[in-house]
């Protein structure tokens, strides 16, 4: 019951919060001039700011069966081979809408961004090691001692714990790439004027699809029984589970897409709303009340952007702890001596996928 | 503001998600085969020599509790036997001075009784040359009597049993 009021309580707060700021982007296209843009802080862009400069990123663009390359959106524009439509978005001259947009945006750029720093972490870590620091001696410096117990971490604690046998070792590599790599394009939306790319629902669906093809290309022979021929169940019983565990192969990564760009586009849009309501106050109240209210907003963005830092350690830590659990239910090989143990691994499966 | 690319929050962007998904595969290729491994092998190759390292320190512990005890036990041996010898060279001193002192009160026994049998006989032969001089003194006194009352058979026969007088009494 109170869980109810909670809940409503804080819907109702999201929504008292969200409407004015939706207005404000709403009147935005009407006036072109709005207090603050709040979808337009987490989408996808076709320009990459700095310092409230743009830089605007080339255009790759196929349609009706032509490619086109365009230094920028408005090169493209330009050409008067594109228009731009509806809501924005660029078509062809003719009408032709876009098929394959495969342009550089501004959340590709920090996907880049993101691997290009943990080729560099890895690839400075791998060469000390190389040169016998850590291989022959106990790791020397603060960084490489860092970048060991981050590594150990995920070796021991999220690899090894949850992938049986010797093959975990063959996993790390993914995890601990996956885990940094979502871990740096989480931190890098606590920048100013960057963007987490992994509020981006194309970029976490992609990760959990990568999840998906490395979890399932090394199912064991007794992963796949599990999926179509439930051992220890009478026969009937299958008509129910195999549609079942085959829709459960599909909701694990589901749920891993949708958690960590839901997490992370959440925190990105309350800390704009909150900061917008300076603005929004302004424009109902005055300037007073709205620059004085700012102290309250800017605290309260405060508290939030820790919160986002931790969320961002933690989702990154989740992803690759579910990944490696999905990728361990997969691999590992049942001896099925006893009817029960099936069934307890059943149940294991579906309050895990809970 | 525009919304330059197509879809809405919710929508798959199937040209991104190519790019996204192409780097990603490409870079985990690379992670995968050169970038990861050497970090693993030295992690592991340097935590192989750790616990080789603390299982030869272990046994070299033992080994060495091992030496020390049974240097203890020799130790311990070797005092029991220095104990014995000592005692065993008490007893023997003991016995060699309870044995000297045996050979010394029997040599002095010895010589005692020897000096008292030659004592003995230095008193019979002694004794045996007083009589016969005295034998002899006596004849000659009788012999001079003799000379001198000229009955001499009567006085040899006093004298003899003068002489046999003698001897009873001494």
């Amino acid at each position: 019951m109170i869980n109810v009021v909670r809940r409503a309580l804080a819907s109702l707060i999201f929504l008292m919060v969200f409407s004015p700021a939706l207005l404000a982007s709403d009147a935005d296209s009407e006036q072109n001039e709005a207090p603050i843009d709040v979808m337009g802080k987490v989408t996808n862009h076709d320009y990459f700011e700095f310092a409230g400069a743009k830089l605007y990123l080339p255009r790759i663009l196929y349609a009706g069966g032509e490619w086109y390359f365009y230094g920028n959106t408005y090169k493209a524009i330009d050409s008067g081979e594109f228009v731009r439509g509806e809501e924005g978005a660029i078509i062809r001259a003719d009408g032709q809408s876009i098929t394959l947009d495969l342009s550089i945006t501004s959340h590709l750029i920090y996907v880049w961004l993101s691997l290009i720093v943990t080729f560099i972490i890895t690839f400075l870590a791998g060469r000390k090691y190389k040169s016998g620091i850590g291989r022959n001696s106990e790791p020397k410096g603060a960084l490489l001692n860092m970048f060991e117990a981050l590594f150990v971490f995920i070796r021991d604690q999220i690899a090894k714990e949850f992938i049986p046998g010797d093959k975990y070792e063959k996993f790390v590599p993914y995890l601990y790439t996956i885990f940094l790599t979502i871990t740096l394009m989480n931190l890098f939306g606590l920048l100013p004027w960057a963007a987490a790319a992994t509020a981006n629902l194309t970029v976490t669906a992609t990760l959990a699809f990568i999840t998906f093809l490395v979890t399932q290309l090394n199912g064991s022979k007794d992963h796949w029984k599990h999926v179509f021929v439930f051992p220890g169940v009478p026969k009937w019983a299958l008509i129910i589970l195999t549609p079942v565990e085959i829709l459960g192969l599909f909701t694990k990564p589901f749920a891993l897409a949708i958690r960590l760009f839901a997490n992370m586009l959440s925190g990105k849009i309350m800390i704009v709303c909150i900061l917008g309501l300076i603005f929004v106050f302004t424009e109902l109240f005055g300037a007073v009340i709205g620059v004085s209210s700012g102290v309250f907003w800017v605290l309260l963005t405060v508290a939030l952007y820790f919160l986002k830092a931790l969320v961002a350690l933690i989702q990154a830590y989740v992803f690759t702890l579910l990944s490696s659990v999905f990728i361990g239910m997969a691999v590992e090989e049942h001896h099925h001596d006893h009817e029960e143990t099936s069934v307890a691994k059943a149940k294991d499966v579906v309050i895990q996928n809970h | 503001m525009h919304y330059f690319l197509n879809g809405g929050l919710l929508s798959f962007d199937t040209g991104f998600g190519f790019w996204v998904f192409v780097t990603t595969l490409i870079f985990l290729f690379a992670m995968n085969k050169w970038l990861v491994p050497p970090i693993m092998s030295a992690l592991k190759e340097r935590e192989e020599r750790i616990r080789d390292s603390m299982e030869t320190a272990e046994k070299a512990l033992a080994q060495a509790e091992e030496i020390s005890k049974n240097n203890e036990k020799a130790l311990k041996e070797a005092e029991v036997i220095a104990q014995k010898i000592r005692k065993e060279a008490i007893e023997d001193a003991e016995k060699l001075r309870e044995e000297r002192i045996d050979k010394a009160t029997k040599d002095a026994e010895k010589l005692l009784e020897n000096a008292r049998l030659k004592i003995e006989q230095e008193k019979k032969s002694a004794l045996k040359e007083l009589r016969n001089q005295v034998a002899e003194l006596a004849v000659q006194s009788a012999s001079i009597i003799i000379k001198s009352e000229l009955d001499k058979k009567k006085s040899q026969h006093l004298v003899d049993s003068f002489i046999n007088d003698l001897s009873k009494n001494n």
